[in-house]
């Protein structure tokens, strides 16, 4: 009872909510404003991207049922050490310029199953520990012993049809393009989330594993040639191992080597396609196809993204119209300004007098 | 600190015998400890988890865990739940922690306060929890009573005590006990010690009006009643001590039998909100039996061929049972629809709002140096949709405080205050008070600001001296002189009091008196007069009268009383006089002052002693007593010469006009409950603006039965009724009357009205089959008021209203009597800085001044109601949009329960990512400045009608957040399904989906609450900001190169973030779909902006419009008032008094000059006292009556 005032409240601007502020307070001004802008923005985008979309070529070739027979081979299980090959002639009409990829595109195909997703063991992959295989389920051991390396369904389901494409200069001479087939991944992909174990042969580091019940051959031959691209580091186990997020997808499986015919990008011809058939996919009712496209700095040749901002900015202006004319409309009426406050302060006053 | 009482079985009769405590132990009583704590140290873990456990979102959030570690089902780690869960409990134990602290610490104060009890034969200090039953206990003058005590003596003298019960039961005035006469001997310690009865006596309950008991002593018997017992919470008063013997202690007490358990109490959003979360559950259901029958039928038609590449879970062995699991695992998946962070983050608000009560400067009372508090925090938004306001009066509206105001003598108004000039001073601005140190014997607390009157006193003008005189001895007011000139009147009620200390002022000092004479100090001389008759008070009567005669021997009446009756007795000579003093009456009145005339007559000797004579006779008479005395006093009280009006301002609190005019124009009832009598009432209803003059009509229900009652309510009805059928267009609305629809007629009724009830009439509303026809009265009406109510009566209007009406009821109230209404009430106000604080710990808020309710609920509960709104509209937005897209990937994933996001994002999203920004304006956010919301007390509406959450606006919510989720999803599929990126690698790989939409969904929501708070502080600037910089910043960290090369299969994310993030396609697609989000939003904002602005739109709107064209001053238009004469004779004691003064049984023994006074049987006065008491609350005690006689 000493202090006068100890218990009265402390006179802050937090504590008293007088914190120093702004409100927002969007005029119809301002309103409008942001509608038009955004709305050129997004028409301006959309054009944009559509015209750079437009500039890009594409082809794309479904061989599920050109090469009908190989996958009739393929379905029956006993046949699986056949090969299969298929060739598919086609002719470019206008050259590709600049860089050309070459892609596998399934349809159907669910990487992005739950159980699907988590059937991998990143610490294998590392190459930490070849053995950990504990969250492959259910490709974790061959019959229950051997560890199997890559494990896991996705691993196990790898895309492995082989894709050359070929060039006929002359109606006699056909020469394979030059593709690349590294450089297709992340560099963190490459250099961080896939790592052969150490070890001086590859194949002795893999000792005690066994190879995926689908795959015919084992991780250490899947390019003999290329060391930098064997075992765990190969560019389309990579590839395969990021997951899509969609049942249907491509990925990316050569890039031209811009070099002798090629220096410009594929000129225009006529090519075949030379493919080793392996992937069924006929079982699940699946499709797949090859694709051939050059890209700009938005990627791809889709069109989606270009159409959907020239929509938006479309229905932003008009959007932004009607609310001008309802603005133009009520502007003649004015926002009320309430009278209220005067009774109020009339019956204030009021009440001082009565006092 | 001792543990209190444990449960015993119901108690069948309570022993106790004093001075025994190894007797009374056997029956082990409770002691007198009280315990309104939960938990101690050890219980508190146990129990408090158990109690929250309870809540059925915490055990859902139990179940979904442990449906989590099945493996089958799993579709996100233990963590995503686990880490919320354990946050929620934790904050809330620790807040259940710190208010059991409080309640602790409060407890230990009332326990630990001290009382005297003798303990062997000697007067120890003990503290409060140390008392026994049977314990005898000594109180002083102005202490609280510890426990239920039988008194056993007093100082005064037949074993009286006054005490003041006012923490009971609410009145004021004060009351008189008596100890049994064979212990009122027991006056010194010794005997005390010495004394052994036994009290035999019903078990404990919570009746306040009765006790029946017997005490054995000395091989006899003594009835015991409720006239004999002390209660715990009452203070002695005017009483120098007392003993007392425990009979009830701790819990057992009436008081804490009264107060009962509290009740946990909700706001109506919190009713809302668990009902909106059952139907999210059930949404929640629905969603997964969909996306789990889709499972079934996709694993039928798909899967099975899939199974090449991914066989079947060994326990899967159809695809129904693959749905089925799947089911669960959805379950999990899409349970975010219901943030567990819902319930915590609406307590972290209402503990943020409660703060900001207890913070508030302008809530602050100097006086009294206590702040407002928020003792509950579960119930601020409900201070933003109150309808109905129940008040107390005493204490509350008015502070218990009578003033001698003015006066009019001979014509002549005394007591206006004039400033210098000699206009009429405002409040404030007041000269300095009238200097009374002519006069010794004054009382220095009393202040006038006339200083004419007393020049008139001090001129000898002869009615001056008349007035004062007759206020000197025309009263019941008992006086003690401790000291030579240190005078302390015990009047029964404060504006006796009051008056007595006016005269007393200026110069006519009541010192003494004896039951056959009065002594006056009259300008310095005392003088004598002999008492001849008390014609006392009594509610038809309303006046008193005395007859004395002077030392000269002339024998004079005075009176005074209310003017409506008064008036009429006058001499006919005095019409001039008359007319003069009728319209001071009528200045006093407008200004709500409680008004009372004065007159006197003179009585010759013969005509005085035939007048006594017949007196005496009528007293005498067996049968109908009561009249034939009242038409004797009649007969003398005719003809009487006026002298004047006096003019008592009964204090009301600071600001309660404005207050209730504010709240008025706010659309909030106000009912007025008080125990005080009906006339006082409706002067305060005036004096604080709640009736006024232009008021149609006040309706007065006074009736005794049933069908008066029900006549009275019938007739204000109808004539409501009529009105608004002649101002109406000719409608007739007497069919309707009939028919049950009262409602919808009453409601249309036009013109003001009030209803005054009193108890009586009250009790007979309240019953079943009448309480609606008094509820759809009273609604009608602009002011109700009811006089004469019990606490219980209380707590039933409030609940009457509480059922019918669906509307937010707050009582307000500082007494013991108010606490079962202010429990009862959504919300519960207690006055606190009063000298009980029972109301004010049975209250949910508390401050000193009724003023400070406007700025509580017009800023504090509006704030809080908005805030509240928002947030949970938010809130349930926000969690949509995040959920819903697991929804639509689902049709894409096979129905396989993957997820979009990251798990880890899921886990962080509720409780990192998006909490702060929406807690900062759940705490902060303000639509309009406080001062606006003072202005224009319309504002509150949209808390009452409750527009702000309701089903309504949660749809939209809801609708708002599937259409974010749906383009949250299809705008990145769409893209995403096609595109490649610029290095010809694919861009659909599922973790950059996964990052692209976490990404765009945590900048939409951020632009979303951008656009939803109005009030922008460097807090919510702070977290808004910082809530995306740390998305960002967990972002890459999670998908950091060193994090996944320490867990490979935990960060299965790496290098995603700085992959894809540097995509231009991927910021297109994040632009894009933060565009098409939000501006629908502000599109839609806009339109209602310009089509249908609520209020607060437009006073914003308003203030930019007043800002730019500077503001213009407004002058402030003085308006008149025209006044009302009201009757004001509002003594609120009961009458009997008078009787009590003329046997000399209240007087000390010394100063009983003449002893030869006693004409009647001594205990008469009792007995007659009891009988108009029992009469009066109808609970005959007549058993308890009689041994007293003998």
């Amino acid at each position: 009872m000493e202090c006068h005032l100890c218990r009265l409240p402390d006179n802050t601007a937090l504590k008293q909510q007088k914190l120093p502020t702004h409100r927002l307070h969007f005029s119809a001004k301002k309103i409008l404003f942001i509608f038009f802008a955004t709305g050129i923005f997004c028409l301006c985008m959309g054009i944009i991207l559509l015209l750079s979309a437009k500039s890009t070529q594409e082809i794309e070739i479904n061989y599920t049922k050109i090469c009908a027979n190989c996958a009739k081979v393929r379905e029956n299980a006993f046949n699986f050490d056949k090969e299969c090959t298929c060739s598919i002639p086609f002719s470019l009409t206008k050259k590709m310029k600049g860089n050309v990829y070459m892609y596998y595109k399934l349809y159907g195909f669910y990487q992005n199953l739950y159980r699907y997703v988590r059937s991998r063991s990143n610490r294998q992959l590392v190459g930490k520990d070849v053995k950990a295989v504990n969250s492959c389920a259910p490709f974790k051991m061959f019959h229950n012993e051997t560890p199997i390396v890559p494990c896991g369904a996705i691993a196990n389901s790898i895309f492995n049809d082989t894709i050359i494409l070929s060039y006929n200069v002359n109606s006699s001479l056909q020469i394979p393009v030059p593709m690349l087939k590294t450089g297709l991944t992340w560099w963190t992909d490459a250099y961080v989330k896939f790592q052969n174990p150490k070890a001086d042969n590859l194949a002795n580091a893999f000792e005690g594993t066994t190879k995926p019940p689908y795959w015919q051959k084992p991780i250490y031959e899947l390019d003999k040639e290329d060391p930098g691209n064997n075992g765990f580091l190969n560019d389309d186990f990579i590839v395969w191992m990021r997951t899509a997020a969609f049942p249907t997808f491509k990925k990316l499986y050569r890039h031209l080597n811009r070099t002798q015919h090629f220096t410009a990008g594929l000129p225009a011809g006529n090519y075949s396609f030379n493919i080793t058939y392996n992937f069924p996919v006929t079982r699940f009712y699946g499709k797949k196809s090859v694709v051939l496209c050059t890209t700009t700095w938005s990627g791809g040749s889709s069109l989606y993204i270009g159409l959907a901002y020239t929509v938006t900015g479309a229905i932003t202006w008009l959007a932004a119209f009607s609310m001008m004319a309802i603005h133009m409309g009520l502007k003649n009426k004015k926002m009320p300004i309430i009278h209220q406050s005067n009774e109020a302060l009339k019956e204030k006053a009021e009440n001082r007098n009565g006092q | 600190m001792a543990l209190c009482a444990k449960k015993r079985p119901p108690e069948e009769e309570r022993r106790a015998r004093a001075n025994d405590r190894e007797y009374n132990e056997k029956f082990q009583y409770a002691s007198n400890c009280i315990k309104t704590s939960k938990y101690n140290i050890l219980t508190f873990l146990p129990v408090n988890l158990f109690e929250q456990f309870q809540e059925v979102a915490n055990t859902y959030f139990l179940f979904l865990l442990i449906l989590q570690l099945i493996p089958q089902i799993s579709s996100l780690s233990w963590f995503t739940t686990i880490v919320p869960l354990v946050l929620v409990l934790t904050i809330t134990a620790v807040k259940d922690a710190t208010d059991d602290y409080f309640r602790h610490k409060s407890d230990n104060q009332v326990n630990n306060r001290q009382s005297q009890v003798l303990i062997n034969g000697i007067l120890q200090q003990e503290q409060w929890m140390n008392v026994c039953v049977g314990d005898i206990i000594k109180l002083e003058n102005n202490q609280f009573v510890a426990a239920d005590l039988l008194l056993l003596s007093s100082s005064e003298p037949h074993g009286l005590c006054y005490i003041e019960t006012a923490e009971l039961d609410g009145e004021t005035n004060m009351k008189v006990r008596q100890a049994i006469p064979v212990t009122s001997e027991l006056g010194d310690i010794s005997k005390l010690a010495k004394f052994d009865g036994e009290v035999i006596c019903e078990p404990p309950n919570n009746k306040l009006d009765k006790f029946s008991g017997t005490l054995y002593w000395k091989e006899n018997k003594f009835p015991l009643s409720n006239q004999n017992m002390l209660l715990r919470g009452c203070v002695l008063r005017n009483t120098e001590w007392c003993f007392g013997l425990v009979i009830f202690a701790g819990p057992d007490t009436k008081l804490m039998q009264n107060s009962g358990r509290t009740k946990f109490k909700r706001t109506s959003i919190d009713r809302l909100m668990n009902t909106l979360v059952l139907w999210i559950f059930g949404f929640l259901v629905c969603m997964g039996v969909i996306l789990a029958i889709g499972n079934a039928i996709w694993e039928h038609e798909v899967g099975t061929r899939f199974q090449v590449y991914l066989p079947w879970d060994e326990a899967v062995d159809s695809a129904f049972f693959s749905g089925f699991l799947s089911f669960w695992s959805y379950i999990i998946i899409l349970n975010t629809v219901v943030p567990i962070s819902l319930y915590v983050s609406v307590e972290v608000i209402r503990l943020g709002h409660s703060y900001f009560i207890n913070w508030d400067k302008k809530m602050f009372c100097m006086k009294k140096r206590t702040p407002a508090e928020a003792r509950t925090t579960t119930l601020n938004e409900e201070l933003g949709q109150v309808e109905y306001i129940f008040s107390d009066k005493t204490g509350t509206l008015t502070q218990n405080i009578m003033v001698f105001n003015k006066c009019s003598i001979n014509g002549h108004s005394y007591g206006d205050v004039f400033d210098v000039l000699g206009h009429k001073a405002e409040l404030g601005e007041r000269p300095e008070p009238v200097d009374f140190s002519f006069n010794p014997l004054a009382d220095k607390k009393f202040l006038f600001w006339d200083p004419s009157l007393l020049e008139a006193v001090k001129m000898g003008d002869p009615h001056t001296h008349e007035f004062f005189r007759l206020l000197s001895l025309c009263h019941t007011v008992m006086s003690e002189e401790k000291n030579e000139g240190e005078l302390y009147y015990k009047a029964q009620s404060p504006d006796e009091g009051a008056l007595v200390t006016a005269a007393r002022n200026f110069g006519f000092v009541f010192r003494s008196r004896t039951p056959k004479t009065i002594t006056v100090h009259e300008m310095g001389t005392a003088i004598t007069y002999q008492l001849l008759a008390i014609l006392d008070f009594n509610n038809i009567r309303k006046r008193m009268s005395v007859i004395v005669r002077n030392p000269e021997g002339k024998i004079r009446l005075y009176c005074k009383g209310a003017d409506t009756i008064l008036l009429d007795r006058l001499h006919h000579s005095t019409q001039e006089l008359l007319n003069t003093t009728t319209d001071h009456l009528n200045e006093y009145a407008g200004e709500g002052l409680r008004t009372l005339v004065l007159a006197y007559k003179d009585l010759d000797e013969e005509y005085y002693e035939e007048w006594a004579e017949r007196r005496l006779q009528a007293s005498l008479a067996q049968d109908s007593r009561e009249d034939r005395l009242a038409s004797i006093y009649e007969e003398v009280e005719s003809n009487m010469m006026l002298l004047g009006a006096t003019a008592i301002e009964d204090k009301l609190q600071q600001g309660v006009p404005e207050t209730i005019a504010l709240l008025t124009l706010a659309n909030i009832k106000i009912w007025v409950l008080t125990g005080d009598k009906q006339e006082t009432a409706v002067n305060i209803g005036y004096s604080c603006k709640m009736l006024t003059d232009d008021m149609t009509e006040v309706f007065i229900v006074t009736g005794h039965t049933v069908l008066e009652v029900r006549e009275e309510l019938r007739k204000a009805r109808e004539k409501m009724m009529d009105s608004s059928r002649t101002v109406g267009n000719g409608f007739t609305y007497q069919e309707k009357l009939s028919s049950s629809k009262l409602t919808s007629v009453l409601e249309a009724v036009a013109g003001e009205y009030a209803l005054v009830i009193n108890g009586h009439s009250l009790a007979h509303a309240l019953e079943a089959d009448m309480e609606l026809e008094f509820l759809e009265t009273a609604c009608a009406c602009k002011a109700v008021i009811c006089c004469r109510v019990t606490p219980l009566q209380k707590a039933q209007v409030v609940e009457l209203v509480k059922k019918y009406k669906k509307a937010v009821t707050l009582a307000i109230g500082d007494g013991a009597n108010d606490v079962s209404m202010i429990k009862t009430a959504h919300i519960g106000v207690g006055i606190s800085g009063q000298e009980g604080i029972q109301a004010v710990l049975a209250s949910d808020y508390s401050f000193s001044q009724f003023k400070f309710l406007q700025r509580l609920l017009l800023v504090h509960g509006r704030w809080s109601y908005l805030r509240m709104c928002k947030f949970l509209c938010y809130f349930f937005y926000k969690n949509f949009a995040f959920t819903m897209v697991h929804f639509w990937f689902g049709f894409f994933c096979g129905f396989s329960a993957q997820t979009v996001y990251d798990q880890y994002f899921i886990t962080l999203y509720n409780i990192v990512y998006t909490s702060l920004p929406v807690l900062a304006m759940g705490v902060f956010d303000q639509d309009v400045p406080e001062q606006r919301s003072m202005e224009y007390p319309k504002l509150y509406e949209p808390g009452q009608l409750n527009l702000l959450f309701n089903k309504r606006e949660f749809f939209i919510c809801i609708a708002q957040g599937i259409y974010t989720s749906v383009l949250m999803f299809f705008i990145p599929y769409g893209v995403f399904a096609e595109a490649t990126r610029d290095d010809g690698t694919q861009l659909a790989d599922y973790q950059s989906f996964a990052v692209t939409v976490a990404t765009s969904l945590v900048i939409v929501v951020s632009v979303q609450i951008g656009l939803d708070t109005g009030y922008w502080t460097a807090i919510n600037h702070f977290f808004i900001w910082g809530s995306l910089a740390v998305y960002f910043a967990i972002l890459f960290a999670m998908h950091s190169n060193g994090l996944f090369d320490m867990f490979p299969n935990q960060f299965r994310f790496v290098g995603n973030a700085q992959n894809t993030l540097a995509q231009p396609t991927v910021w297109l697609t994040i632009v894009l779909t933060t565009v098409v989000c939000i501006m629908p939003v502000v599109a839609f904002r806009f339109l209602r902006l310009h089509l249908k602005p609520d209020l607060s739109d437009t006073v914003r709107y308003t203030q930019l419009v007043r800002k730019k064209q500077k503001a213009q001053h407004r002058c402030m238009r003085r308006v008149g008032r025209t006044g009302s004469r009201r009757s004001g004779y509002a003594f609120s004691h009961q009458e009997g008094f008078g009787e009590l003064i003329m046997s000399g049984k209240n007087m000390r023994l010394s100063s009983l000059a003449l002893s030869s006074f006693t004409t009647r049987s001594s205990s008469s006065w009792i007995e007659s006292l009891r009988r108009k008491k029992s009469d009066s609350a109808s609970s005959p005690s007549g058993a308890a009556d009689k041994p007293l006689k003998g």
